[in-house]
């Protein structure tokens, strides 16, 4: 990383990124962050909730191949969809996001579940959490690692499914703006752009992920 | 134990029990019957594979059995695990106190009581470790408090002692011999260890496999404490293995 801040401090001194119209890109950067953030948010609930309902419930076993085909269509095969009934809006990049980050959080925490240990399943209901009370006290926490993972790889897919979708639909953001410096040929501003999410997506990890990872390996070694 | 011996804490007659294997159905348990009467001490032994771990999962409830009769004398089980299954997002503390939070007993309260039962067992000072800072022999002594902190009438061990070292598993048994003579519990230990279930119980159940069934209750009435080291606890121990022997 102290590579990419020098190489980008020695570019911008030498004037290399004199042409790029920065307010334009921190505009289309914030909008890109802001539905990646907004879209895992709602993911993140969404897939929680079903994951944990899904685990919970007799009928997991029948449910779990239904989940895997629909996680198998090829999410931008979608989009004329979300269009049709969005349209062109940032609404439906948001969703059009969720139905791809989704997914691995469903698929990380279900099968956590799935995989516990029986003995603690068995301890959990032996010592009272029966009933709802099996969500908040057991099913929650022992998915809490799987949570992470799935979060990560589906905020990876997120920045992915977002800009993919800008660029698709010329909706303002991060993705319509690199489409516009290439067709333009300002190769500099695509330069800039990427080197904006890079930091962007380094410090992410850096302040949220790690910490969270550290923390969970602390507490959930075997 | 004190004119405890006249009341059952739980009687099974003739219960089977299934387990569904895809589409086949394997018979586990074979007309089991036997009961255990309140306060005492009662181990089952036998081979692997001879359902005594499925057993102690039908006595809870965890699992259906398909035929017989089950009388429960107990409102609160308690089970101690062989792999401990302690909540590894809970600091040892509150995996004791994770019953009585579950019965509705208020944190401070059911933190205080667990934090006297961790004492109890030894571990006062390893309150705040998580499960995964702790040794085997430490884990299993917080999987025996959170037990005993919900005051259990009936305890459930399946092979608490099998995955501790010999030193650690011989002071651990100390201590359990301690803690039911002063709690006066039921308890009902799947062990392995023929010598281990003569020193402990007042009645061995030895269970043979396919399908698992009882092939004989031998009462143990030797005198306790026991001394290991007699001759006629030798005998029962030498009669029993017979006993086990004939079906391996």
């Amino acid at each position: 990383m102290a590579g990419v801040i020098g190489a980008v401090l020695l570019l911008t001194f030498s004037g290399y990124f004199g042409e790029v119209a920065w307010l334009t890109l921190c505009d289309a950067v914030l909008r890109t962050t802001y539905r990646l953030a907004i879209a895992y948010g709602i993911a993140l609930v969404l897939g929680a909730l079903m994951a944990l309902v899904v685990g919970w419930s007799p009928f997991s076993d029948i449910l779990f191949p239904f989940f895997d085909i629909l996680q198998n269509l090829p999410s931008f095969a979608l989009i004329p969809f979300f269009i049709y009934f969005f349209g062109f809006t940032s609404n439906m990049i948001i969703l059009f996001a969720v139905s791809s980050i989704i997914w691995p959080i469903l698929f990380a925490i279900l099968t956590a579940i799935k995989s516990a240990h029986k003995d603690l399943s068995d301890a959990a209901t032996i010592f009272g959490a029966k009933g709802w009370r099996r969500i908040p006290y057991y099913l929650a926490p022992l998915s809490f690692p799987a949570m992470l993972t799935g979060s990560i790889v589906g905020i990876a897919i997120g920045w992915e499914a977002v800009i993919g979708a800008e660029i698709i639909t010329n909706v303002a953001g991060f993705g319509d703006f690199i489409k516009e410096a290439g067709a333009s040929g300002i190769s500099q501003a695509l330069v800039a752009g990427t080197l904006v999410i890079l930091i962007i997506v380094f410090v992410i990890n850096r302040l949220v992920w790690a910490p969270l990872l550290t923390e969970s390996s602390k507490r959930y070694a075997e | 134990m004190p004119n405890k011996s006249q009341q059952i804490a739980l009687v099974l007659s003739r219960v089977s029990a299934n387990f569904e294997d895809g589409k086949e159905r394997v018979l586990v348990l074979k007309d089991m019957s036997f009961s255990v009467p309140a306060g005492s001490f009662v181990s089952v032994v036998g081979p692997s594979g001879a359902g005594k771990s499925t057993l102690m999962r039908v006595i809870l409830g965890l699992m259906p059995h398909t035929s017989g009769d089950i009388v429960r004398n107990f409102s609160r089980p308690a089970m101690v695990f062989q792999n401990y299954a302690l909540f590894p997002w809970l600091t040892a503390l509150n995996n004791v106190a994770f019953g009585l939070r579950m019965a509705g007993m208020r944190k401070t309260e059911a933190r205080k009581t667990a934090k006297k039962k961790l004492e109890e067992v030894g571990l006062g000072h390893l309150e705040n470790h998580y499960p995964a800072a702790l040794s085997g022999g430490q884990r299993q002594r917080v999987g025996l408090a959170r037990a005993l902190a919900i005051s259990p009438d009936l305890l459930i061990m399946d092979e608490p002692f099998s995955n501790l070292d010999t030193i650690t598993a011989e002071s651990l048994k100390a201590d359990l011999l301690k803690i039911w003579r002063s709690y006066g519990i039921t308890i009902l230990m799947v062990n392995h260890l023929i010598p281990d279930a003569v020193e402990f119980s007042d009645q061995i159940i030895v269970m043979v496999a396919h399908p698992g069934h009882i092939k004989s209750i031998i009462p143990i009435d030797l005198p306790r404490p026991r001394d290991t080291r007699s001759a006629q606890f030798f005998k029962e121990v030498d009669l029993l293995t017979e006993a086990t022997r004939a079906i391996s």
